[in-house]
């Protein structure tokens, strides 16, 4: 089963630290509390990044730290080689949010991560985050508040609003997992359902999701093959986008009925989830339930 | 990007993948010269369903297939305005199969798919059992080569050699361009087992754009028929004009939040003219892009109000508001301007929207009744 539970003494490595990106996140990680013990860059001389050690490779840096989980702020060209490195270091969890990773690459790295039973989290994704303890990525903190909700999503900013909006009403999250807006990815809406239907400090979970692919609709199947007894929410973006045009996200674009907005919403009420149509009606359905939860 | 059919078949001959010989007709008053006939004329737009909605016709002399080809370029097809058509030999006698290669998200494979007869109606001859056959396989060319055997097993010849040759040189294209799907229908095998894609659909990779050289030359060459991806490449944010009427330009970051923005106005009641992602954390302060997209919102020619939509987790919003402001002197826009900013540095960008007069709301509601507002006294 995948899990993708951390917490504050999970021993964390970025991979790119120093670059401009593994710089300026992994200062935000650690303020937020995460655990970094390294860094890993194959070309740079720097070997320090704000008294973290940074080595060449991820063996050398596993061998000398002990990290279980690894950030991946490098180029989308250069991801396939960071995420085998990662794996062949023995990693459990890998986030790489980086943009643009070609779906080639993609399709190369699940078939390695899935052959060595690792957890990829990604690409295209904000990364994740056990609200109070740790993130890996750059989920902003005004959203992060510990609570009851697991949250996953393939949207980043639709994510925060989504996060932020609940936060402000005192609902916080268990776990935060972005799976990321492309469509071939580490981790699916459908592959956590058994981590979440089986994690102790999750009482219901939301899904932020958006047309194209078939995400929802195996997240749908999912909640129904798991008899998922937790109450589950689902907010799904693009109901009034052109049909053949991606939007933004390399995995949203709609062709016909395929990946389109009312088989999504058919799917999820027909496996018993609630689909809100706007940010506002979620959080006022959240809250309702929450009221009633508590 | 989903490829106008004469670009991917230019890109397939180029693999050594057979073709009827064709050639593109976009100027009526300059036709190019024929193949030998009878022809058929197609329209070139990216969509299915195109001989349904009345953009393939068939031609015996030059003058009437230009005709056609003249007809063809009048209309709109399934809503989009046809710029170009593809004038074709006709293939005659010949058995028309199916065959495609297409990324399975869910299984992270490649799935394929072949039918050894049938016609154009892929979706119809589903429903006839046993004649379209699919199966998922590791993504690499032995392995699509291997599944496309398998499934043609039980096919007489000369189809059977004929889909065995087809599929190999398909999966070297499917490959060497990093398609997302190649599909070809029909696929016409002649009695001899020689084979012509008679089709071609093709929907390559954008994040790939940068390692494919030939789709490259193709966006520089042809950047006028592929808008949105030719933004991107050079701009480095996706935007879509959605409607042309459209009262509310709008300036947002993030793809998920601005469709959810899109979705929300349009229940509303309001028209928003387009969707944009301007990716704020690549701006690296400089306001070019922002001058760039308040430009391309100003050619709406309904435009009475721009709707500016930023939630920071990481972007310092002080200097976004710096940019913005910058940009709005810059740009040709001028109606007047509503920011809806959430995150870090909001008191920052409180004192330079306030300077340069841009209404500040960091609540989405209160700034959208500041938008009707503006939408009501215009």
């Amino acid at each position: 089963m995948i899990n993708p539970r951390i917490d504050r003494h999970t021993p964390v490595l970025v991979q790119g630290i120093t670059g401009r990106a593994g710089r300026q996140h992994s200062k935000l990680m650690r303020q937020y509390g995460t655990n970094i013990v390294a860094g890993v860059s194959p070309k740079s001389d720097t070997r320090d990044v704000d008294g973290v050690p940074v080595y060449a490779d991820c063996r050398e840096a596993v061998t000398a730290t002990g990290a279980t989980a690894s950030v991946l702020l490098v180029g989308a060209m250069q991801l396939l080689d960071a995420i085998r490195d990662a794996v062949d270091a023995g990693l459990k969890l890998i986030v790489t949010p980086t943009e643009g990773m070609p779906v080639h690459d993609s399709l190369a790295a699940r078939r390695l991560i899935q052959a060595a039973g690792v957890t990829w989290i990604g690409a295209s994704t904000p990364g994740m985050a056990v609200p109070g303890a740790a993130k890996l990525g750059f989920l902003p903190d005004t959203a992060l508040l510990p609570g009851p909700l697991g949250i996953m999503s393939k949207s980043g900013t639709l994510s925060y609003e989504a996060g932020y909006r609940l936060a402000l009403r005192g609902i916080g999250a268990s776990v935060w997992v972005g799976v990321g807006g492309d469509p071939v990815k580490g981790t699916r809406f459908a592959e956590l359902v058994p981590f979440y239907a089986a994690d102790a400090g999750t009482e219901a979970l939301l899904i932020v999701g958006e047309i194209g692919g078939n995400e929802e609709e195996e997240f749908a199947a999912a909640l129904t093959a798991q008899r998922f007894a937790k109450p589950a929410f689902a907010l799904i973006a693009g109901r009034s986008s052109p049909e053949g045009v991606t939007m933004g996200h390399a995995g949203a674009i709609a062709h016909g009925s395929h990946g389109g907005y009312a088989a999504k919403r058919a799917a999820l009420e027909g496996a018993g989830a609630t689909v809100f149509d706007s940010l506002d009606a979620m959080v006022k359905g959240i809250e309702a339930w929450r009221k009633k939860s508590a | 990007m989903y490829l106008l059919e004469h670009d991917a078949k230019q890109l397939l001959a180029a693999q050594g993948i057979p073709l009827p010989a064709g050639v593109l007709f976009d100027n009526p008053a300059a036709p190019p010269a024929l193949p030998p006939g009878p022809w058929v004329v197609k329209a070139q737009v990216a969509v299915g369903g195109r001989g349904k909605a009345g953009g393939i016709r068939k031609a015996t002399g030059a003058p009437e297939a230009f005709a056609a080809a003249a007809d063809i370029l009048r209309t709109r097809i399934r809503n989009l305005p046809v710029r170009t058509c593809r004038i074709e030999q006709q293939v005659s006698g010949a058995t028309e199969t199916y065959l495609s290669l297409m990324v399975d998200a869910a299984a992270a494979g490649v799935r394929v798919m072949l039918a050894p007869r049938g016609g154009v109606d892929i979706e119809a001859l589903s429903e006839q059992p046993g004649v379209v056959r699919n199966e998922v396989c590791d993504p690499d060319a032995a392995a699509v080569a291997a599944c496309v055997d398998r499934l043609s097993a039980d096919v007489a010849e000369p189809v059977r050699g004929a889909l065995r040759a087809a599929g190999r040189a398909l999966a070297q294209a499917f490959f060497a361009h990093e398609c997302m799907l190649l599909e070809i229908n029909p696929l016409f095998v002649m009695a001899d087992g020689a084979w012509l894609a008679g089709d071609a659909k093709m929907i390559t990779d954008d994040n790939a754009l940068e390692r494919q050289p030939a789709l490259q030359a193709l966006l520089k060459a042809r950047g006028a028929a592929y808008p949105e991806v030719a933004l991107k490449a050079e701009y480095g944010c996706d935007y879509v004009v959605i409607d042309d009427a459209g009262e509310i330009g709008l300036l947002t970051t993030g793809a998920g939040l601005s469709m959810m923005l899109v979705d929300e106005l349009r229940a509303a009641g309001l028209k928003p003219y387009n969707f944009l992602d301007v990716r704020t954390g690549g701006l690296r302060g400089d306001p070019t892009r922002l001058v760039h997209v308040l430009d391309w919102i100003a050619r709406g020619k309904n435009i009475k109000v721009v709707l500016v939509n930023v939630f920071a987790g990481i972007t310092d919003l002080g200097e976004f508001s710096r940019l913005l402001a910058t940009a709005l002197e810059r740009a040709s826009l001028k109606v007047p301007v509503v920011a809806r900013l959430v995150g870090n540095n909001l008191e920052a960008a409180r004192g330079v929207l306030a300077e340069h007069s841009i209404a500040l709301e960091p609540d989405l509601d209160a700034a959208l009744a500041i938008v009707r507002k503006h939408l009501a006294a215009a």
